[in-house]
């Protein structure tokens, strides 16, 4: 976890950092779109349905405007899986600031503040402060202390490919052993070219063998594997 | 200890919290199936033990360095933890009887200079604009536009449409859904401008009190003075009263960007906020409330307009009743309650 990352932690009261990972304007405005044509198609539907009732019809109509426009996203906030369905097919779901499910009055708070979030045009407000800020956050996200996050982690790390373990060259520092293990856990995502040119500023630590036959990344995953605890 | 023995020995506790989870994630979804009869069901102090244990495991991981699909993999099992322990659950009836009873009436007095002054900055412009509009009928068209006044003065007047007076019950149904879309949604307006500084709210405030007092004005210089005010005096109980909290939950929001004490202002925010959705609750309340009366009794035409002006003074004298007295706790109870937050 870097400065690089798009990260935020919340502190559980068990003292762990938990890791949240906010969405960006991009990903937020493909979910609004989604669920701007879900409220349409819904609005369209209605009309066509209550327009054959009369003034009954009328009136129904204009309560369900209503709640489309103020009260859709936080139903479906406080429904489990805490996302619109357009949060949902992107990948989206909305939490407090502490990492715990969204209350009722956060989830009021932060869709009655898209009022002061579209000004003055076009979200233009909540555009700019999500652009602002590390932890993507429109206006109402600030003052109901929410936080918009990926659902989906994305696994860059998996299983260090095999290799005969072997000892290194020279003592390793805790940084440098962590660096080394994560080298290899991300060895089957990269090109084998990265690979190898990765594992060549390493060579220190795996020692110029004299037969060379072993490839440079092939000794340096030895190295993680022993250093994983393989004898 | 190495990883891999660390992995080895502790990943069937790992495990066992995974399928804790999964199965009350499931079980939530699938609307709690008795979960007391289940015999699969997990003891909840063991799945508090497992999740500290895997918290423990996590603190150790990041630590000592450990590969980072570990990191990854506990992160993830603490964090659906997290979210399922210490979900808050007490939502329900019961909350809201509590809300209707006792937070919101309460909140409203916590919160009295704010009201004064929401009050303050609706009725001013409402009574002056009303004043000047009665002395001179054309300012109307400061504030609204001629269709507009020329519908005010059909809907109230005696003319050949009396829109407002003599529909049938099917437009009430239309007027219901329309003032709710437009009432509420002033409300909404009026609290989220707030987050400007208040600027908003003070606008919204101002500018509903002028669009009111200048309709009130007009019409009673023109002659319909008993239509209007007939009409109105029910459920403006409901809904003046409603619009100026609601500009008052905003006016909190502003006075903590404002002035936020010993607090960031973003914390100031946050707290101002979630104080201020109390507010919010009970106006939505009251305007639902107050569209009903405005639909389906403010423009009976059977009643006479004695009787609304007697079932309407009643309806102000018990929201103002409400929200004076209605859960104030007991006198002793209130001492109590002191004395533990002094201690």
């Amino acid at each position: 976890m870097t400065s690089l990352d798009t990260v935020v932690t919340a502190e559980a009261p068990e003292g762990i950092e938990l890791v949240l990972r906010p969405a960006g304007i991009v990903a937020r405005a493909y979910a609004f779109l989604i669920d701007a044509l879900i409220r349409a198609t819904l609005l369209l539907i209605a009309s066509i349905a209550l327009g054959s009732m009369n003034k009954l019809g009328g009136g129904l109509f204009l309560i369900l405007l209503f709640l489309v426009e103020w009260l859709y996203p936080v139903l479906f906030e406080l429904l489990p899986g805490s996302a619109t369905p357009g949060k949902r097919a992107v990948g989206l779901k909305v939490l407090m600031d502490s990492g715990l499910p969204i209350t009722p009055a956060a989830s009021l708070v932060r869709n009655l503040l898209r009022a002061a979030d579209f000004l003055p045009m076009l979200y233009g407000f909540g555009a700019i402060a999500m652009l602002l800020r590390p932890d993507f956050k429109r206006i109402g996200d600030l003052a109901a202390g929410t936080l918009v996050v990926h659902t989906d982690n994305t696994r860059l790390h998996g299983a260090i490919p095999d290799a005969a373990p072997r000892a290194p060259a020279r003592a390793l520092s805790t940084h440098e052993q962590a660096a080394i293990v994560a080298w290899a856990g991300r060895a089957t995502r990269l090109t084998p070219a990265r690979v190898d040119e990765l594992a060549e500023l390493a060579l220190p630590v795996v020692g110029r063998s004299p037969d060379d036959a072993a490839r440079a990344a092939q000794r340096l995953l030895g190295v993680a594997q022993w250093l994983m605890g393989r004898r | 200890m190495t990883p891999l023995q660390f992995e080895t020995r502790q990943r069937p506790r790992w495990d066992e919290l995974e399928q804790a989870l999964a199965a009350l994630e499931q079980g939530r979804k699938a609307k709690k199936t008795s979960r007391a009869a289940d015999p699969t069901a997990l003891d909840p102090a063991h799945l508090a033990a497992l999740y500290r244990a895997a918290c423990e495991d996590l603190a150790l991981v990041r630590s000592r360095a450990y590969p980072v699909h570990l990191t990854t993999r506990l992160e993830d099992l603490t964090h659906r933890a997290h979210q399922v322990i210490y979900r808050r659950s007490d939502y329900g009836l019961a909350r809201l009887k509590r809300l209707a009873l006792v937070d919101f009436p309460q909140s409203v007095r916590a919160h009295w200079r704010y009201m004064l002054v929401a009050g303050l900055v609706f009725a001013l412009p409402l009574f002056l604009l009303g004043l000047a509009t009665y002395f001179d009928p054309g300012l109307v068209l400061s504030v609204h536009d001629a269709e507009t006044a020329r519908q005010f003065d059909r809907m109230y007047g005696p003319g050949s449409d009396p829109f407002g007076r003599e529909r049938g019950a099917d437009s009430d149904w239309v007027m219901f859904g329309h003032y709710i879309k437009n009432n509420i949604g002033i409300a909404f307006q009026c609290f989220a401008g707030g987050v400007f500084v208040g600027l908003g709210s003070l606008f919204f405030l101002a500018f509903n009190g002028a669009a009111a007092g200048s309709v009130a004005g007009y019409l009673t210089a023109r002659g319909h003075g008993e239509a209007f005010y007939s009409f109105v005096v029910t459920h403006g109980a409901f809904e003046l009263t409603a619009i100026v909290i609601a500009g008052a939950a905003g006016l909190r929001l502003g006075q903590a960007l404002l002035a936020p004490g010993r607090r960031t202002r973003l914390e100031a925010l946050k707290l101002a906020a979630s104080e201020a959705a109390v507010l919010v609750y009970g106006t939505i309340a009251m305007l639902l409330i107050a569209a009903g009366i405005e639909a389906f009794w403010s423009s009976a035409r059977w009643v006479s307009p004695g009787v609304k002006y007697g079932v309407g003074a009643a309806c102000w004298a018990l929201v103002i009743a409400y929200l004076a007295a209605q859960g104030r706790p007991p006198r002793a109870q209130h001492l109590q309650r002191a004395g533990e937050h002094a201690g």
